[in-house]
């Protein structure tokens, strides 16, 4: 991409590399902001970090049948529930401009200076949705196996934790030189995949998202069901569709196919293919099914 | 090859490396970053054993960790540092209890690293507010880091004590959990759920 391109791509989506910065303040320790406030008003003498918010073990607990914990964690629980339920009315915008894992992997895959002949990037997002919910299935399946006692199989959610592995980093970064100290085989394999494969060396930075997020694909499911029912979502009009293949060429989930229609389980609505098309084809709408919205990959 | 089979094979492929992936934290979790259950009064655990009283069954056993068992890229990347850790101390008595933690026979640097929703004190390693009966500290995380200088590393025990949790108002013991760290040779702990929660 150009310099000028990239200034174009900058400013255009500037609102939406804002808000990682402020995901980034809002979850992340020592910042935590959002967290301290919940912490304040209920009198919690604790200091929260990204890991007291994590959005995946309530998934873990449902799945495994240990859902008394959601009780027990209440802060988590209602934060996962706040997130789904968002995502049902505006789609995964959590993921797209929220989070700061896949804020920090996609932002690091942009300023790599890696070309994209050599980054990952699968063109089909049939293939990627599918890769996607086989990992899903996998999740749910080892949940329930890790639920009823099969000792054979562990917790892939904790052992594998891009939360932890971020808020180690920027503790590092922050002076407590002892989070860069340990690191387990499970936080050395999430480094690699989450940062270095997914993020660098995949096209659009998202590998980890795209492939390895039980939360970014149970939202992807939600947002479907909410599409379909007619809320907040990314649409194309096929009517002032160049076939430029600029749309496809930006979005870092690979939601767009060659036939530029948009794959509902991988789109984040980030806005990235509005604020990218020449010819203005995509927009965001709210309601029933227009004429512009046919373009939508309704296999889904 | 059909387009229906590569998107089937894609299904099935992510599905076992999931799979995979799940078998594979199971035997980490045996190694790295141990996580225990500990109730008190449990006293000397020398065997495993299951107490019941508040909240889930507690299992409880003596923590044996072999480095050996560890993974590649941490036997390769970071093999002198070692970590256990709990998210779970219940009282199980019928009156409360000042908790004191103590980490005996050490004799290299072990880190302490402590979160919780309930009042601690790091110099002592104290919680210095009651635990009631039948109740568990909240939010609590505490991982002990263990910097295993380089000379101890052939060693084939490599430590051997244990945490004791006591009484912090008349010193008396409540439980103490063994702990070993060795190199090959020895059954592995059976604690050790892998998950935070």
């Amino acid at each position: 991409m150009s310099l000028e391109r990239k200034k174009q791509t900058l400013f255009k989506n500037k609102y939406r590399y804002l808000s990682w910065i402020l995901g980034f303040l809002i979850f992340v320790g020592p910042f935590s902001l959002l967290t301290r406030l919940v912490y304040m008003v209920i009198g919690n003498i604790s200091l929260p970090d990204l890991h007291t918010i994590c959005l995946r073990m309530p998934l873990d607990w449902v799945f495994s049948g240990r859902v008394y914990n959601l009780l027990g964690s209440p802060i988590m629980t209602s934060f996962t529930i706040i997130v789904l339920i968002t995502t049902l009315l505006v789609g995964p915008m959590f993921c797209g401009w929220l989070c700061p894992v896949g804020a920090v992997s996609e932002a690091l895959s942009r300023l790599a200076p890696i070309p994209k002949k050599f980054r990952l990037h699968i063109q089909d997002p049939n293939i990627t949705r599918n890769l996607r919910f086989g990992f899903l299935t996998g999740f749910i399946l080892v949940s329930i196996l890790v639920g009823l006692g099969y000792a054979y199989v562990g917790s892939i959610c904790c052992r594998y934790c891009t939360s932890s592995v971020l808020q180690n980093i920027v503790n590092g970064l922050f002076g407590n030189s002892l989070a860069f100290e340990y690191w387990h085989t499970g936080s050395i394999l999430t480094l690699i995949f989450w940062l270095l494969v997914g993020g660098i060396f995949t096209f659009g930075g998202r590998g980890w998202c795209i492939l390895f997020c039980p939360l970014g694909a149970v939202s992807g499911l939600i947002h479907a069901i909410g599409a379909k029912i007619g809320f907040y979502r990314t649409v194309k009009n096929e009517e002032d569709c160049k076939n430029c293949g600029s749309c496809s060429d930006i979005c870092p989930m690979w939601a767009i196919g060659s036939d530029n229609s948009i794959e509902r389980t991988l789109c984040i609505n980030c806005k990235e293919c509005i604020n990218r098309c020449p010819s203005r084809a995509f927009s965001m709408i709210w309601g029933r099914r227009k004429k512009s919205d046919y373009v939508d990959n309704e296999a889904s | 090859m059909q387009r229906r089979t590569l998107v089937m094979l894609a299904f099935i492929t992510m599905f076992c490396l999931t799979i995979y992936s799940g078998a594979y934290a199971s035997s980490l979790s045996k190694a790295e970053i141990v996580h225990f259950w500990v109730a008190v009064p449990a006293g000397n655990v020398t065997e495993p054993k299951t107490l019941r009283g508040a909240g889930p069954p507690i299992n409880m056993a003596p923590i044996i960790i072999d480095l050996d068992t560890r993974g590649l890229p941490k036997n390769l990347l970071n093999p002198n540092v070692e970590a256990i850790s709990t998210h779970w101390i219940y009282n199980l008595d019928k009156r409360p209890y000042k908790l004191g933690l103590d980490l005996i026979n050490t004799h290299f640097p072990v880190e302490w690293e402590v979160r919780s929703e309930w009042p601690y004190d790091p110099t002592t390693h104290t919680f210095t507010k009651p635990l009631p009966p039948g109740q568990r500290i909240p939010g609590l995380s505490i991982d002990w880091i263990f910097k295993i200088p380089a000379y101890y590393m052939d060693e084939q025990v490599i430590y051997d004590g244990g945490l004791l949790i006591f009484d912090a108002d008349s010193g008396q013991p409540l439980t103490f959990i063994p702990i070993k760290i060795v190199r090959g040779g020895i059954i592995p702990s059976q604690g050790g759920l892998g998950s935070c929660h």
